[in-house]
């Protein structure tokens, strides 16, 4: 009986003590580890190898040596078994070769506001007609990136093991060539604590 | 004294409980908004029901909440509440394997009842936690979210699968992607064994997610399990061997001599897929069986389930041409029974451990008072404690159907009108080469239709 008491009076003085929270900056390229979930490090690791990758292959060397080829991103398909913001990826990965000066980029996902916006402009009476901008004067992508993210995921007991893989590919519009390709893979591994709240 | 004892013990039934499964049975609670989906009005104070998801059965109210909103046809709501319950459970996860918390939940457990213990579902549950959330997000419309917690919900199907790989030879079969007669035959016999444990209807609907996504060889693969578990069902039978000729499976030939050969639709024709849930869950019944141990009384309180289980007809869908006859792809009752009966040796140890604790409370309370005084008071009260305060574990997903059909047909493209039942009618649309998925859930006397191309 004591010491059944002895367990309440510990459960609610470990129930009721928790800390106080607080708020602090870190480091937005530090590794992050609150979970085995996709996260900030895993996209900053793809991003990079991606880029890295590319950049280095022979053949785009050559490619982008003497013009700024114009390339368009396909959304990357998410294959795993969570809920990942894949636009984001893209997005990191289209900066950094944007920011390298090698290569151009045209948007998709902003054609339907371009659109609109040319159609006010020619079509609403509202804009000076000389200073306009035209229909159909935009340049055509000559390349597709575009990938895909997928993972494995096994779970025994107290260890979880996820794997991610993240295939790019770099495609010539005009002959339907690859011309660069490349994967990273990610392994997670984790494993349960055996005391805790 | 001993009006004051009650009184004390009346206070302590009524204080702030009327939410809590310790002292007011679960599924009292849930009756009345299970009453609700049968009225105009599904979701009415569905707020006070999911005020109890931040509460110690998070997880289970924020599945009533998600389904009940699902049911009533707010997908974007009842996937706000579905996605607590999926951190629930990873919390759950996440726990250390000696967690403090726990200790101290079963502590409570000890000395009230099992219903102190967070609620944590059976593994069927889970699955069809995720199998909902991938309707919820088909249903908006989002194709890729569904497909990520279709494959959440395979890789759960796998661990459920795992989990009984050692004892159940069926589902050995299963594993190695046989489906032998001999076992067809044997489920016929024993009440099919292997869909006690194993959720068809959930392999059915990540199939049919994958068919919609164009990735018949995972359908395949789904498909195949799901008629492992359901041999009978014939929708389930032609997906096979359509699939298996589309594929140029080797199982093909076998497949075409048992079932037929595939039927294809033409050009012009569109596919109607059905998926008709029907009535809820039972509930779980509670035994007490009150014994004296030296002159105190005890009690013992278990959960159990109605020995019959009620039989539920074949739909029938009228308004595509010839009457169709829906068959059944799972019986949710039959999971729902065997995860008690799984979970029942944990119980009786607990409630061994129970009936201890509180005798030796019992007479902490009376030695204190000097032996066997009659009419001592903290005795009485501590009895009545006991007694009150024994009650079955009787919480379970209960906005969940007691049992899921299926039915497929081809349509030529253009307008129908659709009849389940007794239902009112419903117009559908069938557009060639795509697929119109039906999802008609009868909660009681009323039937929700939901619909969309693909």
């Amino acid at each position: 009986m004591k010491n059944l008491k002895l367990i309440f009076v510990l459960a609610a003085v470990m129930a009721l003590s928790a800390c106080q929270s607080r708020v602090e900056y870190g480091d937005a390229t530090e590794v992050e580890t609150v979970n085995e979930n996709f996260g900030s490090t895993d996209l900053q690791d793809i991003a990079a190898k991606m880029v890295d990758s590319m950049m280095a292959f022979p053949p785009v060397v050559v490619m982008t040596q003497s013009n700024r080829p114009i390339v368009f991103v396909d959304k990357i398909k998410n294959k795993t078994s969570e809920h990942i913001d894949t636009e984001s990826v893209t997005d990191t990965i289209s900066n950094k070769l944007l920011r390298s000066g090698k290569f151009r980029f045209i948007d998709m996902t902003k054609v339907d506001t371009v659109r609109k916006q040319l159609d006010y402009q020619n079509n609403a009476g509202m804009v000076d007609p000389t200073t306009a901008i035209k229909f159909g004067r935009q340049i055509g992508a000559q390349f597709m990136l575009y990938g895909n993210l997928s993972s494995i995921v096994k779970q025994d007991g107290s260890t979880k093991d996820v794997y991610y893989k993240m295939t790019m590919r770099l495609m010539d519009l005009e002959t339907g060539l690859i011309e660069w390709s490349d994967e990273k893979e990610i392994r997670k591994v984790k494993s349960k604590s055996f005391l805790g709240l | 004294m001993k009006t004051c004892g009650l009184l004390l013990i009346l206070s302590l039934y009524l204080s702030g409980c009327a939410f809590n499964s310790v002292f007011v049975n679960y599924p009292s609670q849930i009756a009345p908004y299970k009453q609700q989906l049968n009225s105009d009005t599904p979701t009415a104070n569905i707020t006070d029901l999911a005020a109890n998801i931040s509460g110690n059965d998070g997880l289970l109210y924020a599945q009533e909440s998600g389904r009940i909103m699902q049911v009533s046809g707010n997908f974007t709501r009842s996937k706000t509440y579905y996605q607590q319950a999926i951190d629930a459970y990873q919390a759950f996860d996440d726990k250390a394997v000696v967690s403090a918390s726990e200790l101290g939940a079963g502590a409570s457990s000890l000395l009230l009842n099992d219903n102190a213990i967070p609620y944590r579902g059976p593994g069927y549950e889970r699955i069809m936690l995720h199998q909902y959330q991938a309707l919820n997000y088909l249903f908006s419309g989002d194709a890729q979210g569904a497909l990520v917690e279709i494959r959440r919900s395979n890789e759960l199907q796998s661990m459920e699968q795992a989990r009984y790989q050692e004892s159940q030879k069926s589902v050995q079969a299963m594993a190695n992607g046989t489906i032998d007669a001999q076992m067809a035959q044997l489920g016929k016999a024993a009440g099919n064994v292997t869909s006690s444990f194993l959720n068809a209807y959930s392999y059915y609907t990540t199939g049919l997610l994958h068919e919609l996504a164009n990735e018949p060889n995972d359908a395949f693969i789904d498909y195949r399990k799901a008629a492992q578990i359901t041999p009978d069902n014939v929708y389930l039978q032609q997906d096979l061997v359509r699939l298996a000729k589309q594929l140029n499976m080797p199982q093909y030939d076998e497949f075409k001599r048992r079932w037929g050969d595939a039927i294809l639709p033409t050009a012009e024709q569109g596919q109607v897929v059905f998926i008709i849930e029907r009535d809820f869950v039972p509930e779980k019944q509670s035994i007490t069986v009150p014994f004296p141990i030296n002159g105190n009384v005890q009690s013992a309180s278990l959960a159990t389930y109605q020995a019959q289980r009620q039989l539920v007809d074949n739909s029938q869908i009228q308004g595509l041409g010839a009457p169709l006859t829906a068959q059944t792809i799972a019986n949710i009752d039959a999971l729902a029974i065997n995860a008690l009966k799984e979970d029942l040796p944990a119980a009786l140890f607990r409630q061994a451990a129970r009936v201890y604790a509180k005798y030796q409370m019992n007479r902490s309370v009376q030695s204190s008072r000097g032996p066997n005084n009659p009419i001592d008071a903290g005795a009485l009260v501590m009895q009545l404690f006991n007694v009150i305060t024994e009650q079955a574990d009787r919480r379970s997903w209960l906005t969940l159907p007691r049992q899921a059909q299926i039915a497929r047909q081809f349509m030529a493209a253009g307008s129908y009108n659709v009849r389940l039942n007794n239902s009112q009618n419903v117009k559908i649309d069938v557009k060639s080469q795509r697929v119109t998925l039906i999802w008609a859930i009868e909660t009681g006397n009323r039937t929700r239709f939901y619909s969309i191309i693909i």
